[in-house]
């Protein structure tokens, strides 16, 4: 007998597909349910971004960077502030460093939140995801009493922060800690070593040390591959060098170094080394003014920089050249959940079509700063 | 294309799964008995500190606006949200706005207009529900933009102390 025709199946999955974490709309190439291949393709929430900021002054531009990882909004602003700073060579005061570092820390363990809650419900986990939100719920009250919003802060300005912070915030932001901690072992006792959550996480989607190197993945994604990289520790930026912590990397004391349940688990680590460095800012944070460096006009001289900082996602880079005038020539940005998408096809290849929708959880993409 | 095959790290018992579904409705039937996280909108609202950024909102002076037209807000304004179109007056301000428009689905309640403003006349409210039917409605004219000095005390206070002005 003849063999019998077979023929690949091609399957659209997004672009309102829940689990593809905004619009993102992935062509999955199937043989029955097994992944030949896996083609994301990404801009429909493009917004010029980049066009944008050339019609804007530099500090027109802190809420169009809130807008990209709009679940890491502090980190965004951090970023293009810093760069900004660096290229007119301005020195803040030290306050101004610890509050923004405070802020930096608690938007990472927010980030992470969503990551760990989404991943979870991803693969059918609902209600580790209600204690997320639960708890970034808190840390958005935080925000919201310091800077008036909830996702879209528009806190730190450049040469300073918009304002100082309230004066409940220590008390609160010291309670929030004690109950994380407690909270982030119940996460674990409840998601991260559920062994129907493991059976799905656990060695799927590896992805070995070199290929993320080569394909320049950063953040999680390339620690969870067992990757001693974080910028913090690399190449300190702001004053990270003066605090103590551990950068984690996926051990494998479960599956396979470099699979699902490695990434998740270095999130997990993460929150718990980002508490270590709000604790340490909070005993070291100084008294002073935090507007008073802000410049009347901000004209940076004719030149460019690349700055990058270690977003809870990933490296984030700005490239801003600057012509001597109030307006940047170009704000080039680095996205990390853009290069660390491109890691997808690689990791799902040979997989079922269920363990595509791990795989994307664990890579903790945010369309928003992907297509920009 | 055959599929990968996975290393198994679990035995027969741990693959059952009972273990884990029990353990895991223990821990939330603890949360049962735990206070409420959760608020019921519509009748309970939250609070605002005054810091908190609403939509943006004229503060109104004896029945009169602040604003002197100065423009400074609709420059400012990354989202180009503000239209503002001056005029003489009697008063000793000199100057007013004869139209005054904010688009409220351009604006991202950012903040700098008030930051900005030389007068005070522009803040930030506690305002945060805004639903429109048509686009249209969404163009927030002087008639809906005046808001009285008294319900905007807070606010200006903390612009006052707080910000760089
Ligand atoms: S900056 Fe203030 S005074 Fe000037 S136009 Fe705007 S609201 Fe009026
Ligand atoms: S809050 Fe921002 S976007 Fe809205 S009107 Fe003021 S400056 Fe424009």
């Amino acid at each position: 007998m003849a063999e019998l025709k077979t023929d690949h199946l091609v399957l659209n999955m997004g672009p309102q597909h829940p689990s593809t974490h905004g619009v993102l709309r992935l062509e999955v190439v199937l043989d029955g349910e097994v992944v030949i291949d896996v083609i994301p393709h990404i801009g429909y929430l493009h917004r010029c971004f980049e066009k944008h900021c050339e019609a804007m002054t530099y500090p027109m531009v802190i809420p169009y960077t809130d807008r990209m990882d709009y679940l890491a909004s502090m980190y965004m602003n951090f970023g293009y502030v810093e760069a900004v700073e660096k290229l007119m060579n301005i020195e803040i005061p030290e306050r101004v460093k610890y509050i923004r570092v405070i802020m930096g820390e608690l938007q990472r363990i927010a980030s992470h939140l969503v990551a760990i809650g989404t991943f979870g419900i991803d693969i059918g986990a609902f209600t580790p995801f209600l204690y997320c939100f639960r708890d970034r719920e808190r840390i958005l009250d935080l925000f919201e009493m310091t800077c008036g919003a909830r996702l879209l802060y528009n806190y730190m300005w450049i040469g300073g922060l918009s304002h100082d912070l309230p004066p409940m915030f220590i008390p609160e932001l010291k309670s929030f800690l004690k109950d994380f901690r407690k909270n982030i072992k119940e996460l674990n006792d409840l998601l991260s070593y559920n062994k129907i959550f493991i059976e799905r996480t656990a060695n799927i989607g590896i992805l070995p040390a070199d290929t993320a190197i080569n394909y320049g993945c950063t953040g999680p994604v390339l620690r969870g591959s067992g990757v001693n990289w974080d910028l913090r520790k690399n190449d300190p930026y702001s004053i990270y060098d003066r605090f103590d912590f551990e950068v984690c990397v996926g051990k494998g004391e479960i599956g396979t170094v470099g699979d699902c349940w490695n990434r998740y688990m270095v999130r997990v680590r993460e929150m718990e080394q980002s508490c270590l460095i709000i604790e340490q800012a909070i005993e070291q944070l100084p008294e002073g003014d935090v507007t008073s460096a802000i410049p009347k006009r901000v004209k940076p001289p004719v030149g460019e920089i690349y700055f990058r900082v270690e977003s809870p996602k990933g490296e984030l880079g700005y490239h801003i050249i600057s012509d001597g005038t109030v307006n940047p020539f170009r704000v080039k940005v680095r996205a990390p959940s853009f290069v660390n998408l491109q890691i997808l096809p690689v990791i799902s290849k040979g997989y079922l079509v269920a363990d595509i929708i791990a795989n994307l959880g664990s890579l903790d993409i945010v369309l928003g700063e992907i297509d920009r | 294309m055959a599929v990968k095959k996975r290393k198994k790290d679990l035995h027969f018992f741990e693959r059952i799964y009972l273990v884990e579904i029990i353990k895991g409705l223990l821990l939330t039937l603890k949360h049962l008995f735990k206070p409420k996280f959760t608020l019921q909108y519509p009748e309970e609202k939250i609070e605002q500190a005054p810091s908190y950024r609403g939509r943006p909102v004229l503060v109104m002076d004896n029945g009169k606006e602040r604003c002197v037209a100065c423009g400074l807000c609709s420059r400012v304004c990354p989202a180009l949200a503000i239209q503002v179109q001056a005029s003489e007056t009697e008063d000793e301000k000199e100057r007013y706005p004869v139209l005054f428009e904010i688009n409220m689905l351009r604006c991202i309640f950012c903040g700098f207009c008030e930051e900005v403003c030389p007068e005070e006349a522009i803040v930030m409210s506690k305002d945060y529900e805004l639903v429109f039917t048509r686009y249209d409605d969404a163009i927030f004219g002087k008639d809906k933009l005046l808001v009285p000095v008294e319900k905007l005390k807070d606010r200006l206070e903390f612009v006052r102390t707080q910000m760089r002005k």
